[in-house]
């Protein structure tokens, strides 16, 4: 009988995680140069896909994503988050990419049920 | 014996926590400019007082809270957001905040908690 079990199905795994965020980044916007009347449906699109691949892992998870572009012209932009829940189970991830012509920015936070 | 309870303890309220977080903002970079070596500090300031002040509430939630200040120089900005949950008890708000040289923008999201 087995008695030890890894939680593998239940902890949010940061990684695993990263990846989908990372492929649904270049798959929405891979190739493309900021273009304010398109960048609507971009932010939309990241986020879906993301919040889609993340649900078809089936763990028993509450999922936030959120998604920043931004056109490079020499701003500045800070963010931060901080986090209420329970440490042992919740987790979070944040991927930075870039092109050219923008920087996005997308967040993952997932909280078991 | 009350057999009825109004979901209102435990539902999110989006409006209570949209003024707590403009009190924190004002409170924090009210009336100054958009000082580079600043803004890390104030975004971590924003966050954690936002949090604090939601959790003080009492309410059965875990929060995220996320704040973004961005300089004015005419770059575009867009976020979006999305959420998989339970759409019957939690809840997120998000305020946009500006002044002369900058823009805040600070997002709540509260989940419930089945105690």
């Amino acid at each position: 009988m087995d008695e030890f079990q890894s939680g593998e199905e239940t902890a949010f795994v940061v990684d695993e995680v990263s990846t989908i965020i990372k492929e649904s980044v270049e798959t929405a916007i891979g190739g493309n140069t900021y273009q304010h009347s398109r960048v609507n449906q971009w932010t939309t699109n990241v986020v879906e896909q993301c919040l889609s691949q993340l649900s078809k892992l089936g763990k028993p998870f509450k999922y936030i994503v959120t998604c920043i572009i931004m056109q490079k012209n020499g701003a500045g932009l800070q963010t931060a988050s901080s986090c209420f829940w329970d440490n042992s189970t919740d987790g979070s991830c944040t991927v930075r990419w870039e092109n050219k012509s923008m920087y996005c920015i997308v967040s993952v936070f997932g909280l078991a049920i | 014996m009350e057999e009825y309870h109004p979901g209102d303890e435990v539902a999110f309220n989006p409006d209570e926590a949209s003024n707590c977080v403009k009190e924190c903002i004002e409170g924090i970079i009210g009336g100054v400019d958009y000082s580079q070596n600043k803004v890390n500090q104030w975004t971590a300031t924003i966050v954690e007082h936002s949090l604090t002040q939601l959790v003080k509430q009492g309410k059965p939630f875990k929060y995220i809270v996320n704040c973004a200040v961005m300089q004015k120089s005419g770059a575009g900005l867009h976020t979006a957001s999305s959420c998989y949950w339970d759409t019957t008890t939690d809840g997120s708000c998000t305020v946009r905040w500006e002044n002369r040289t900058m823009y805040c923008v600070v997002s709540v999201f509260a989940v419930a908690v089945t105690l």
